[in-house]
């Protein structure tokens, strides 16, 4: 990705307005009773189209605004989406991306990571109740919306960033072919 | 120039990681910080904003969550109902006298907010998107009187207490968050204990340390019983409604002395909240 201040306007403006509308209207809604979390999707785009640095970078931010929102103790959101958007990034730095499938799968495998990774930070700060089994199910669950959300998400996201990034991630632009008169 | 690159990344990784662990230990359970306020101050009309533009379509999609529940709560409204009605008379003579009591003892006639407790109304602007932390960010803060460990309540019953404040909103604990702990009472038979709530599911709290000699049924409603003595109190006012009784096994209130209670106030759809602010917590 190439970093000039035009992107890195586009990139802070992505981080808020992802946060701002994680909290505003994802946090809000329920489906079959489990709030969508598309954090970890954000960060999973960013660091597919940005590579590891810019999705660690973009976690960490992301982790440390919704942190500072929530008025909650700081680090713990950042450490997780840190680690999720570094990974995404890592992906597109090792592998290829051959199908249309990979952001939305990778969205679905990383959002669970990052569920897990805050279940552990908070086991690893002390949880003083007992934990439901329907802790399993709410992190399936968001797994699962993640995939389809991370689809919009990640194409919404390569939109934005387009003009910096150095090679389409999904598939090469077709060119027109010339029409030829009488052919 | 390509070990330069990595050398940069492994460091900003590094930073980036030792930076989360320093904030983690820095500020867990210290309560906000200046940073926070700062952000919180800045963000807030931001996310008010965003949360009355964003209604709409909040709405919409809690629509259809709601039609797909439609159906199955349908039977148990429609049992709950032929209940309800059969309490409702019981309990409009219970009201009555309620009322001759309460005008004998020159007490508040509503008792829905006790006494030396000023209500200040809310609305929740953020949540917590992890099903670890339940916690909601209200639309008040220490400008309109708020403090931290305040009730809170919505028109249906206690739904936890503040955490933290900034100048224009507040952070809520909800009492089904896994640090939630409320001494409640079983009324009117009056068997107190300690409400839990179990993670993840904030439909279902859990009754703790009750007398194992004495047997609650399913259906009691559970009050918050606001004890006080020897110069602490508890943080809720007494009698505000929590939740009631939904499963009461002999064999849980006798090995574990503990029972399941439903909250009446329906933990994931919060909208107008009320904070109970001044009151005489020591």
């Amino acid at each position: 990705m190439i970093l000039t201040p035009n992107i890195l306007a586009r990139l802070v403006a992505i981080v808020v307005g992802g946060v701002i509308l994680q909290l505003s209207f994802f946090s809000q809604v329920a489906l079959f009773h489990v709030v969508p979390d598309v954090l970890p999707a954000l960060a999973v785009a960013l660091g597919l189209l940005g590579g590891s640095l810019t999705g660690a970078v973009c976690g960490f931010s992301v982790g440390l605004l919704l942190d500072c929102l929530l008025i909650a103790p700081l680090g713990g959101g950042s450490l997780v989406l840190l680690a999720t958007g570094y990974l995404a990034g890592l992906f597109r730095e090792r592998f290829e991306i051959h199908s249309a499938l990979v952001p939305p799968l990778l969205c679905l495998a990383l959002t669970l990571f990052a569920e897990l990774g805050f279940g552990a930070v908070q086991l690893m700060l002390g949880v003083d109740a007992p934990v439901s089994a329907l802790v399993i199910r709410d992190m399936l669950l968001k797994a699962i919306f993640a995939f389809f959300l991370g689809w919009a998400i990640y194409v919404g996201v390569r939109r934005a960033l387009r003009p910096a990034l150095v090679e389409e991630p999904m598939t090469a632009r077709r060119r027109r072919r010339p029409t030829v008169l009488g052919a | 120039m390509y070990r330069k690159q990595v050398r940069r990344r492994r460091a900003v990784l590094a930073l980036l990681v030792i930076g989360s662990f320093a904030l983690l230990t820095v500020t867990y359970g210290q309560g906000s910080d200046g940073m926070q306020r700062g952000v919180s101050t800045v963000f807030s009309p931001i996310l008010s904003v965003a949360d009355g533009a964003l209604k709409p379509a909040r709405d919409l999609v809690n629509w259809f969550d709601e039609t797909f529940d439609a159906k199955g709560r349908n039977e148990r409204l429609h049992e709950e109902l032929k209940t309800t009605r059969e309490q409702a008379v019981g309990a409009q003579a219970a009201l009555a006298e309620n009322a001759e009591l309460r005008k004998l003892l020159d007490l508040d006639r509503s008792g829905a907010i006790p006494s030396g407790y000023e209500p200040v109304t809310g609305r929740v602007i953020a949540r917590s998107p992890t099903v670890w932390f339940a916690d909601v960010t209200i639309d008040v803060g220490s400008g309109d009187g708020v403090e931290v460990d305040d009730p809170v309540v919505n028109g249906d019953g206690l739904i936890g207490k503040v955490a933290a404040v900034t100048g224009g909103s507040a952070r809520v604990t909800l009492i089904a968050d896994h640090s939630s702990a409320v001494s409640a009472k079983i009324v009117p038979s009056g068997i107190q204990g300690v409400m839990k709530p179990s993670v993840g599911d904030p439909g279902d709290l859990i009754l703790d340390f009750l007398d194992s000699e004495k047997r609650v049924g399913k259906g009691q409603s559970v009050v918050t019983s606001g004890w006080r003595g020897q110069g602490i109190e508890s943080e809720y006012p007494p009698n505000l409604p929590i939740g009631e009784v939904v499963e009461a096994s002999l064999l849980e209130q006798e090995a574990q002395q503990q029972v399941h209670i439903r909250p009446f106030a329906d933990l994931r759809e919060l909208d107008l909240v009320q904070v109970l602010t001044g009151g005489s917590r020591g």
